[in-house]
């Protein structure tokens, strides 16, 4: 295992960022005058971000000893790592204008809202195609892993700007439930990216076939069966289908649920980064 | 030009690691670090059964899969084949290490950076400086020289013996084995 869980926090903070981003802007698109709630969505962004490529510059060590390197980065366009740098040189600036906008009151443009959707798509996907193009770990090797990770950037996202709308005022916070439709549709979707990732990696040789075995049976079966697919994606999902019909139910109790609700999407969007980063077995040749 | 590469029997090997020490000591490595490593194989059922020792090292490969992904360039390829890394550039990120299909990279510990054999390059003699692995070697199981050039040693080594790289075409490498 040549990467770690630092590389595995940064998955993360990088697709909720993104996720973030995307569904608070899918927000005010759909509610323009609601704008309490969303500041928070626009900062945290940024700041999400920001996290993560700290992460990652401490994971490379000869780099964080000497910072000047970083700045290398950008040198081979062939390279999913600096296709990743030019991205996050374009969405930062982007998050960065749209939360300040945000936070001094002053309306973010359509189009500036639009350039910063594509750069989250593209920052959710290429995630996924960082380790996609490892040859050496059979696991991480296949063109599943960016749908995957934009996948659940998506949930990632829409679970932070729901918590976040507890901050606003309650008729704000029932305006995210707008965004569970689209929950619904994208944990079916992922676990179903979850089973092709690993019934691809076990006809991959032995390595492949070894990772797949330390997730479903070994070092990580409870991660994976009770962190990730129980509390990370089945049970959000059978609490969003379950409080569909109470839409409009009002008692803290109820509130309560449907938040502990999208703090679980959140457990189960780190766990899939972890449980890959970690299983990723390099190819065994004898 | 020359296009350099190595052929290894492991036939002859008898898995001293004197090769491995010798780099070691060549390349100031730690004792826990190495550029060469050692797979040990057994094969058939008792009583007919057999031992191999395969050492490993960087294969040098044609359109590397480590330097397709370096994303500083600080991996790089000479003209003359030699896959090296140019410490100077290289930020330690790993990169190159998930994507090398071998396991040969390592991080040096104190600096951080990754490196792995480099066939004895020498910067001023501009070109690899009598590999350190071969000239030790006391089973003249190793052979080192231009695949280029059909008369040099390797070159007929190679064609006499069959050698083949160790894991088919997973990637186009410049090491060769002959395997019993
Ligand atoms: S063997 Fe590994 S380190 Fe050497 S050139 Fe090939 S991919 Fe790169
Ligand atoms: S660790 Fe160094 S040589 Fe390897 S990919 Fe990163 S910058 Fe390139």
């Amino acid at each position: 295992m040549v990467w770690g869980p630092l590389i595995a926090v940064y998955l993360f903070l990088a697709g909720a960022a993104a996720g973030a981003y995307l569904a608070e802007s899918f927000i005010s698109f759909k509610y323009p005058t609601d704008k309490k709630t969303r500041r928070w969505g626009r900062i945290i962004v940024p700041v999400l971000l920001g996290v993560g490529l700290l992460m990652l510059m401490i994971d490379a060590e000869a780099g964080f000893k000497n910072p000047l390197r970083f700045f290398g980065l950008v040198n081979n366009p062939a390279s999913v790592m600096t296709i990743g740098v030019y991205i996050i040189c374009m969405f930062m600036p982007i998050s960065l204008v749209v939360a300040v906008l945000e936070l001094f009151h002053k309306n973010v443009p359509r189009w500036l809202d639009i350039i910063g959707d594509i750069g989250a798509v593209c920052l959710a996907g290429y995630t996924g195609f960082l380790l996609g193009d490892s040859l050496g770990v059979p696991l991480w090797h296949n063109s599943i892993l960016p749908a995957l990770f934009l996948v659940s950037a998506l949930t990632s996202g829409i679970a932070i700007v729901s918590l976040l709308g507890f901050l606003g005022d309650e008729s704000e916070f029932e305006k995210m439930r707008a965004l569970r439709p689209i929950h619904i549709v994208a944990t079916i979707l992922e676990l179903i990216l979850i089973a092709l990732m690993l019934f691809i990696a076990v006809g991959k040789g032995a390595a492949g076939a070894a990772s797949v075995e330390m997730i479903l049976s070994g070092q990580y079966a409870v991660l994976f069966w009770l962190g990730l697919i129980g509390i990370g994606l089945v049970l959000p999902l059978a609490l969003d289908v379950f409080t569909a019909g109470t839409a409009n139910d009002h008692k803290a109790g109820a509130l309560a649920v449907e938040a502990s609700g999208h703090a679980c999407v959140l457990v189960g969007g780190f766990l899939l980064r972890f449980i890959v980063v970690m299983a990723g077995v390099t190819m065994i040749l004898f | 030009m020359a296009r350099y590469g190595m052929l290894i029997d492991t036939r002859r090997c008898v898995g001293c690691f004197a090769c491995r020490l010798a780099c070691q000591m060549k390349n100031t490595l730690g004792p826990k670090e190495g550029f060469v490593h050692f797979e040990h194989l057994e094969t058939g059922a008792f009583p007919h059964v057999d031992a191999e020792v395969i050492p490993m090292q960087c294969m040098h490969c044609e359109d590397a899969p480590c330097q397709h992904v370096c994303p500083t360039g600080a991996t790089h390829t000479t003209e003359d084949g030699v896959v090296l890394v140019e410490e100077s550039k290289c930020i330690g990120c790993k990169y190159c290490m998930v994507a090398c299909p071998y396991s040969v990279r390592m991080i040096e510990e104190k600096s951080g950076v990754v490196e792995k054999c480099r066939f004895c390059w020498d910067d001023e003699l501009g070109g690899p400086n009598n590999p350190s692995c071969v000239a030790t070697c006391i089973a003249d199981a190793r052979i080192f020289g231009d695949l280029d050039d059909p008369e040099s040693d390797v070159s007929k080594a190679i064609a006499e013996l069959g050698a083949q790289p160790i894991a088919g075409d997973l990637t186009k490498t410049k090491i060769f084995y002959v395997r019993g």
